[in-house]
């Protein structure tokens, strides 16, 4: 109970400090919005033709997920730069959960996310985008915010490993990319060399892609709905204790 | 909040106590046996050069770090086996804890009130009674990365007393603030003990010790090194002060050799402070210098400062030593 109350409060702080933080604010929310615009007027074109595939239709779940993933690594810069400014120091003299402060910002960066996907949603609906039915949208949107989450506390335990915000981002570069570009998100796995195309079928990112993609067009999606829960909550369970762990080492 | 209560009522003797607590870092040993009791409403001074342990005692007793050795309670209870109940009676401020500066002042004080689990007008009664009492109502609504150094420093020990603890370490409060800033922070200080809390500090001025503390500890690489009032460490200097000013910062040499080696506590560019027992002496040792052809610009004879007392303990000024450490660190 305690731990809720904190975890409230400390989200509360931290989306106060993010309403403080306006470009930063502006550019983690429209970051969604410009993969959008960018993905499809430069790959559209070719895709569509090469393929017959309706690439705003496959498009908007995958840059759903990829909004999200990126978005959740503001958890890791926030948690790193509270770590370095000593106010933890403060945190951990309070009698307070002291797993809140992680948790409460994984809760604060993920309404971040879920107002940062709703705007993608009704961009590409004035692009053109349609789905099934009103419960796949909201199925869709649910599940790639979900992913955001579990994202945020990968984020955290990262932030709480290096507590250097900087090189938090800089290193997201190179984990984020690779896992972003090797998956179903952007184009259709088919196509890519075996070697990367086993790892693409799997991971994370490209599973909930399929799941969202399904949910929003209507179609039998039970496997990958399972598969992307049980990403959802592995993730979360695994990189939450890590996280912890990390951030109580002094 | 009830544990808070009932100790404050029931519990006799010592808010904070220490028994031999220990800290090492591998073979390096960062706080060395310390012991001490703070009482209800009394202060208690922890002087020492940067590197001394004094942060690291300071964190040992507020539940940041585990103790390798030794125990240590806050209001009855022991730091390593109820951490949560220590942190119900503590407040920490000074230079290992922050505010958060894209808060106000208001909302940070709000924000540690939440924390603390205070109930809403509980809390939002008592954060005004704060900003009153310490005279932080025109920046009140001001954020927090907005405030000069010494307002910021202030909401930092303001934060401290959010949950009316009984008991506060302040880890050195005024480092790195202006003379009135410090004069400031040192009439909350008073404010606090009037109020019957238990204060712990650390410092590196001899200065706020001697003016706060009724009780110090000096310590170094780790260890108490001499405890007492400030009374009773200056009394450890029985002899008096005698310093010599010379004219021309040239003949500070030739006045040191003819005064007899070994006899000077600490010298700089023009003053020679020496330690004498009585007024003989001090009349030799001018005599010697006048002697031997030096011109003096002035001289003084005075009861010995707790600087004097730093000086004849470890060997070597706090500044000189603090410096080392920063060099080295």
């Amino acid at each position: 109970m305690t731990a809720m109350i904190d975890t409230l409060t400390i989200a509360r702080r931290d989306l106060v400090r993010t309403a403080r933080m306006p470009e930063q604010l502006t550019f983690s929310v429209i970051l969604g919005i410009f993969f959008l615009l960018l993905f499809y007027y430069v790959f559209g074109g070719v895709i569509a033709s090469g393929s017959g595939v309706d690439y705003l239709q496959f498009l908007v779940p995958g840059v759903l997920v990829i909004t999200v993933v990126n978005g959740a690594q503001q958890t890791g810069s926030g948690l790193a730069l509270d770590l370095s400014t000593g106010v933890v120091d403060r945190f951990r003299s309070l009698p307070m959960s002291q797993i809140a402060v992680i948790a409460g910002r994984t809760v604060a960066d993920t309404l971040r996310n879920a107002v940062g996907a709703l705007l993608v949603v009704v961009v590409a609906y004035l692009m053109g985008y349609r789905f099934d039915s009103l419960v796949g949208a909201v199925g869709m949107v649910a599940l790639v915010v979900g992913l955001g989450y579990a994202f945020s506390w990968v984020g955290a335990w990262i932030g709480a490993v290096i507590r250097n915000a900087e090189t938090v981002g800089l290193l997201s570069m190179f984990w984020l990319f690779p896992l972003m570009l090797a998956s179903s998100a952007f184009v259709p796995t088919a196509g890519m060399h075996e070697f990367v195309r086993l790892f693409a079928e799997v991971q994370p990112i490209s599973v909930v892609s399929d799941a969202a993609r399904a949910l929003a067009a209507g179609e039998a999606a039970e496997s990958p709905l399972l598969a992307s829960i049980a990403w959802i909550v592995g993730l979360s369970v695994v990189f939450a204790w890590l996280a912890g762990r990390a951030y109580r080492r002094v | 909040m009830s544990t808070t209560a009932t100790t404050r009522i029931t519990e006799p003797g010592p808010v904070i106590e220490a028994v031999a607590v220990t800290k090492r870092y591998g073979d390096k040993v960062a706080v060395d046996g310390l012991s001490f009791a703070v009482g209800k409403g009394s202060v208690l001074a922890v002087l020492g050069p940067n590197g001394a342990g004094k942060t690291t005692t300071i964190k040992l007793l507020t539940t940041l770090l585990a103790l390798d050795g030794g125990r240590a309670s806050v209001a009855g209870h022991d730091v390593s086996r109820e951490p949560d109940a220590v942190r119900r009676n503590i407040g920490l401020a000074g230079q290992s804890a922050a505010v958060d500066e894209k808060l106000t002042v208001r909302q940070n004080l709000d924000l540690f009130g939440r924390l603390y689990h205070l109930p809403g007008p509980a809390r939002r009664a008592r954060v005004d009674e704060l900003i009153d009492r310490f005279g932080m109502r025109e920046y009140a609504n001001r954020l927090a990365e907005t405030l000069s150094g010494g307002e910021r420093r202030r909401l930092d020990l303001v934060a401290a007393l959010i949950a009316d603890p009984p008991a506060v370490f302040l880890d050195e409060p005024t480092t790195g603030l202006d003379p009135r800033g410090r004069l400031a922070i040192w009439d909350e200080i008073r404010a606090m003990r009037d109020a019957g809390t238990a204060v712990v500090l650390t410092t590196q001025y001899l200065e706020e010790a001697d003016q706060l503390a009724d009780h110090i500890l000096i310590i170094d690489r780790g260890a108490i090194v001499a405890s007492g009032s400030s009374t009773e460490l200056k009394a450890r200097l029985q002899r008096d002060v005698l310093e010599i000013t010379v004219a021309d910062p040239g003949s500070t040499e030739a006045a040191m050799e003819a005064l007899a080696p070994g006899t000077a506590l600490a010298t700089d560019e023009r003053t020679i402070h020496l330690s004498v027992a009585a007024a003989g002496d001090s009349l030799a040792a001018l005599r010697r210098v006048d002697e031997a052809g030096v011109e003096l610009a002035d001289f003084q004879l005075r009861r010995p400062t707790l600087d004097d007392v730093f000086i004849e303990i470890t060997g070597e000024p706090v500044s000189a030593a603090a410096n080392d450490d920063e060099v080295t660190a």
